[in-house]
């Protein structure tokens, strides 16, 4: 039996960074026309292998071929003209230019013309295949994520694309494109084009995937059929050993005690001209609960978040904390912010400096204006005993650390004196599964002690199990939902109505 | 475990330190080379330098007496720059520090007691300063005017300002020049070795700097203002006052350079024209080559007075090779001190710790 | 009549030629800063292109020698700028300031060296006749009345510089290279994940940045004035900078600000003299005002200007940030 050509060929592909191999004689072979899955948890070298074959990234060692004949590595350029286009996670879309202006400057070889004529053809043969229709003009930043996506697998299929790879193209989707962009894949597959499908999330590669290969800490563990493996064997390949993914056991309803956050008839608008970005928001946080906040990136979580963190001043409506009208977030409020390293960390100050930054004004920590450095110490060696935070010593930059140690270092701070209220948006962004787990671990001990917590994530999953209630973000309203007497389905379609 | 602190801590300092050294020789080294290649003979350059700023006492009291408006000006510059204000306008604040502090002890003189008019001399000089940067800090704040920009261009205001002022209310009688009448000897800045130019000045620099130091490295204001200079986002979450410290710095930073103004007039020079050298660009030279600690930068003053000094020696002897050799080493300074600072703040910035879980973020490469 | 058209013509020309090397710096800085780098330094590449094209024009004779000496030399100065600001990570303000320094004592060595051997050789220092540049009427178009003069008898390197601004404005705003050069400075990612080199493409736009500060400088040297003194420039490097925040990072709105500039450095040049001299009360009793107050007038114009504008304008997004940054 002829086997049929392979699309891409990689052999001992090797990548060292910081003296730590990201990815460690790694082999794989990608039929052509299939829809590969790469699996793996984050920081399994996922995203490192696939911009090595889309040629941002040179490896260190081993060889790739694509339909054959040898590809050299470390170029884009070179990649692109072997038809290999890629779909990034974060996108790289120049948010201020125009959907056109976008796929020329990406596509185009000439320096020369604006709008060339070739491209302009292809982007129509790819709309008219996908059945999509895209407004060229659009600035991209005004597009939602769905359409951003569109946009960039347009531009990674234009110019001769037969290789697709997509970077975890499902992380910001609601449920229902995601369904979209799962027909999507079956076409182009049907089509003839490769697809490489990099996901964490098991049940969407599952879904979407014939073969799929898994990482594991830069090696490769398995690549075969999808359906020569449980959902179990595949889980425990991925990870290595049985983590505890904490769940919340039992919902417990206190909404009858007093709120410790409460928003009324809160609006928020950056500037007289410009819209309503938040509406009329209702929410109450009670003593002993998780409120979860689910929706779509870009329907106002992010300034929910501001307001009640007292970053922006709301336009209109009331903030009361523990009874208190529009009260400064007093000392028993803790706030773990989406970028860390914007909000909540300083990376070039010792780990020390950063577990003290809410507290260096307090007493046995200053005296007469003066910082006491060796109580500064002491504190923070406690902290970094009880939250396990891997680092060589206390006075080495935060910068040095993992993702995930450094958000240890935020929880540390923030957790450790038991606040009566926490604020956490998307405290798992970027970490790997044992992160999470401690993460969404600290949140359910807080609630068990009787705190209150308002989660506000973009990972509906995490953000289900975790959560008494939950209430859905969209169009700058907030909606209840009857959590937990409902499906994901059923929020999912709540994410998506008024965007 | 204090001895491995203390330890680490000298470590750092030393590397610092001998960091600073090598840059200083290198270059230096490869400045004589220039000059051997414009045909100046090395040698001789070398030791003419040298015997320029360092040959005699007074040669050495000139040196400082050079270095001591230099780090007045580096500490403006290292204070500021700590704390993110970028204020390039130090040459301004040193102009209106000493046009103020000429104008208190000549003309608008409020009594007559040395005893009273040189510590108000020097006060006015820099509070004078100190206000002349909050216009800029102001404009940023309220107008959103970049700070780099408007303290450049004040600087410039500055300059007319005090050429209109001495040709005008501060001329001094018999000349049409816009220069100031000299300052009676009794309110110079006293001397503290006879017939040198080492004046209180030095010491009064000297003790601010220190000051400086233990504020910046050990009490809370400092330690709010490395924050805000560091991450102004990470700050505000932490309910610093950022604004109020911004101000607040970029008063101490114009008030160090006015009073280096100021000093430099009473102590130094004792009259006022509008061009004082360009001790305050040279500062932020000054700051940097300091690594932005007033210890440090109480050192790179020194060398670039010394620098200096050995300079207009040389170009005074035969050989006339142009003072401005030195503006010229400053500048490269700087260059090399920026380019490994931002080599070593990548390094420091890396993601993935051999004691830490596996990386969970790959580094863009 | 006519002498309200005098005064018209006289000041618009003079505001074009005063402008005019603001403008060719002005253009070759927005190209820089739209890839992303801001460069404090215009002002000692300007001064190091009037010393150029002084002492070359002086030693060979020739002005069109000394204009590309200046531009060379211009560029020699963004390379070490680029080194150290694009490869080598340094802080770009600083860095910046840095590139003055060099520059003013660069320029000033080299003046007083060359003022030395030249008197060694028993040479003058002047530019031999005929050397410096003139002014170049254009037949017919200068008749114009009003703004004739204005645009048609100056400089040709003002009229190079015209060309220079419709050639710039058509190539940032309609031609793929446009699209990366400001790609570069407000998405380098995407720059990157499309194949295009970010430091290289950087680099190329602060080379072609130096080029036309060294030129601007020459224009001060050899054209409008066949003289060198080390403060010839006077800021004007800086007040570039301002212009093109004013500007808001466009073409039209950065030559709008030069000319306006121009025009209030020549409107404030003739006050001085004007008020001596005219017949008006008003203007006579601007005499009792120093003229350093004059002086002044443009560089508080430029802070005002930037003051004016109340919100703060959308420069490109990634200045001041090394390529490849280390943000997650």
């Amino acid at each position: 039996m002829a086997t049929p050509p392979l699309a891409l060929k990689l052999t001992g592909i090797r990548k060292i960074f910081n003296g730590i191999a990201a990815l460690d004689n790694v082999s794989l072979d990608v039929a052509a026309g299939s829809v590969h899955g790469i699996l793996g948890e984050n920081g399994a070298g996922k995203t490192t292998l696939m911009n090595i074959i889309a040629g941002l990234i040179r490896p260190d060692s081993g060889s790739m071929e694509v339909m054959g004949t040898s590809l050299p590595a470390g170029g884009v350029r070179a990649s692109r003209a072997r038809g290999i286009g890629m779909v990034h996670q974060h996108f790289k879309l120049v948010d201020n230019q125009s959907v056109l202006d976008n796929i020329v400057l990406a596509v185009s070889k000439s320096l020369w013309s604006r709008r060339p004529q070739t491209v302009l053809r292809d982007i129509e043969h790819w709309c008219h295949e996908l059945k999509w229709t895209v407004d060229l003009q659009t600035p991209v930043g005004e597009l939602g994520v769905g359409q951003q996506q569109r946009v960039e697998i347009i531009k990674a299929l234009c110019g001769g694309g037969r290789i697709l790879i997509l970077d975890e193209p499902t992380a910001a989707l609601t449920p229902a494109e995601v369904d979209e962009l799962a027909l999507a894949v079956a076409g182009l597959a049907k089509a003839g084009m490769t697809v490489l499908f990099i996901s964490h999330k098991l049940h969407e590669v599952t879904q979407m995937c014939q073969v799929i290969s898994i990482l594991r800490r830069g090696k490769l563990v398995y690549s075969g059929g999808v359906a020569d493996l449980s959902v179990e064997q595949i889980a425990e390949k991925m990870v290595g050993a049985k983590v505890d993914v904490p769940r919340l056991v039992q919902a417990q309803g206190n909404t009858k005690s007093h709120a410790l956050l409460e928003l009324e008839s809160v609006d928020y608008r950056i500037s007289k001209r410009t819209p309503l970005i938040l509406k009329q928001i209702h929410l109450r946080v009670h003593p002993g609960e998780i409120l979860g906040i689910a929706g779509v990136d870009g329907n106002g979580q992010s300034e929910l978040a501001a307001v009640i963190s007292g970053a922006v001043i709301a336009t209109a409506g009331r903030i009361m904390r523990s009874g208190a009208a529009n009260a400064d977030a007093p000392a028993g409020s803790a706030y773990i912010p989406e970028d860390r390293h914007k909000e909540a960390l300083v990376l070039a100050l010792p780990i020390v400096a950063n577990l003290l930054l809410r507290k260096y004004r307090q007493r046995p920590f200053v005296r007469w204006g003066f910082c006491r450095f060796g109580q500064w110490r002491g504190h923070a060696t406690n902290l970094v005993r009880k939250y396990d935070i891997r680092c060589r010593d206390v006075d080495d930059a935060v910068g040095t650390l993992s993702g995930g140690n450094q958000q240890k270092v935020v929880l540390a701070r923030e957790l450790s004196d038991l606040p009566e209220l926490i604020l956490a948006v998307n405290p798992t962004r970027g970490l790997d599964v044992g992160a999470t787990a401690f993460v969404l671990r600290q949140l359910l001990d807080a609630r068990t002690r009787g705190a209150g917590v308002l989660l506000i994530h973009g990972d509906l999953d995490e953000l289900l199990s975790v959560s008494d209630r939950v209430a859905v973000m969209s169009g700058g309203k907030l909606l209840e939902t009857p959590w937990p007497h409902s499906t994901p389905e059923q929020i999912g379609r709540m994410m998506l109505g008024g965007a | 475990m204090m001895i491995r602190r203390l330890f680490q801590r000298m470590c750092n300092a030393a590397t610092a330190v001998t960091l600073a050294v090598l840059v200083c020789g290198a270059v230096l080294t490869l400045a004589i080379g220039a000059a051997a290649l414009l045909g100046y003979p090395p040698l001789r350059v070398a030791v003419l330098w040298l015997h320029g700023a360092a040959g005699s006492w007074y040669a050495l009291s000139s040196s400082c007496a050079d270095a001591c408006p230099l780090l007045l000006t580096g500490l403006a510059a290292g204070v500021a720059f700590r704390a993110g204000v970028l204020n390039i306008g130090a040459q301004g604040q040193f102009l209106m520090g000493a046009l103020v502090a000429v104008a208190l002890s000549t003309r608008m003189m409020i009594c007559h007691q040395p005893v009273l008019v040189i510590p108000l001399a020097l006060i006015g000089g820099a509070l004078a300063g100190g206000m002349w940067g909050l216009i800029a800090q102001y404009l940023e704040r309220y107008r959103s005017v970049p700070v780099v920009l408007s303290t450049i261009l004040l600087n410039f205001v500055a300059l007319y300002l005090a050429e209109a002022a001495l040709q005008g209310p501060l001329q001094a009688v018999g000349t049409a020049a816009a220069q100031s009448p000299e300052i009676a000897g009794k309110y110079w800045l006293p001397l503290f070795v006879a017939y040198t130019d080492f004046h209180i000045g030095i010491i009064l620099a000297l003790v601010l700097a220190v000051l400086l130091w233990v504020l910046q490295e050990r009490t809370v204001f400092g330690f709010e203002s490395q924050v805000v200079g560091l991450n102004p986002g990470t700050a505000k979450a932490m309910r610093m006052p950022v604004t109020w410290r911004q101000f607040q710095i970029m008063f101490i930073s114009g008030g160090c350079a006015g009073l280096g103004g100021a000093i430099q007039v009473l102590g130094q020079v004792h009259f006022m024209t509008a061009h004082m050298g360009n001790y305050g660009y040279a500062g932020i030279a000054v700051a940097l080559l300091g690594r932005l600690n007033p210890l440090g930068i109480i050192f790179s003053a020194g060398f670039f007075g010394f620098l200096d000094t050995g300079a207009f020696r040389v170009e005074e002897s035969s050989l006339a090779l142009p003072h401005d050799m030195a503006n010229v080493i400053k500048a490269v300074v700087i260059l090399v001190m920026l380019v490994l600072a931002g080599i070593s703040l990548r390094r420091s910035r890396r993601v993935g710790n051999p004691g830490s879980s596996a990386p969970t973020e790959t580094p863009s490469a | 009549m006519n002498t309200s058209q005098n005064i018209i013509t006289f000041l618009s020309r003079q505001a074009v030629t005063a402008a005019t090397p603001m403008i060719l710096a002005g253009v070759g800085e927005l190209v820089g800063e739209l890839s992303g780098v801001i460069n404090i330094g215009i002002e000692g590449a300007m001064l190091m292109g009037c010393i150029a094209a002084y002492t070359v024009t002086g030693v060979t004779g020739h002005g069109t020698v000394g204009l590309l000496a200046a531009g060379a030399t211009g560029m020699v100065m963004a390379v070490i700028f680029a080194a150290a600001t694009v490869w080598g990570r340094a802080d770009q303000i600083v860095a910046g300031t840095a590139m003055d320094l060099l520059g003013v004592g660069l320029s000033g060595m080299i003046w007083m060296m060359y003022q030395n051997w030249r008197e060694n050789l028993g040479f003058s220092t002047a530019l031999p006749h005929g050397s410096g540049f003139s002014p170049v009427v254009i037949p017919l178009l200068h008749e114009i009345p009003y703004l004739g003069p204005a645009l048609f008898e100056q400089y040709m390197l003002c009229y190079l510089t015209m060309c220079l601004c419709v050639v710039a404005w058509w190539t940032l705003n309609h031609t793929r290279l446009g699209l990366i050069i400001r790609a570069l400075g407000d998405a380098p990612e995407a720059c990157h994940a499309a194949g295009v080199r970010v430091r290289l493409g950087r680099s190329l736009c602060l080379l072609f940045a130096g080029a036309c500060a060294g030129a601007a400088g020459a224009y001060l040297s050899i054209m409008q004035t066949h003289a060198f003194a080390s403060d010839m420039t006077g800021g004007e490097g800086f007040v570039v900078l301002a212009l093109v925040i004013f500007g808001r990072w466009k073409l039209p709105g950065l030559v709008g600000g030069c000319l306006f500039f121009g025009l209030i450095n020549s409107l404030q040049q003739t006050l001085q003299t004007a008020r001596y001299t005219s017949q008006n009360t008003a203007l006579h009793a601007l005499t009792h005002v120093p003229f350093q107050f004059f002086q002044m007038l443009p560089y508080v114009a430029a802070i005002a200007a930037l003051a004016i504008m109340s919100r703060k304008s959308p420069g490109p997004r990634y200045i001041n940030i090394p390529w490849p940054s280390t943000k997650t």
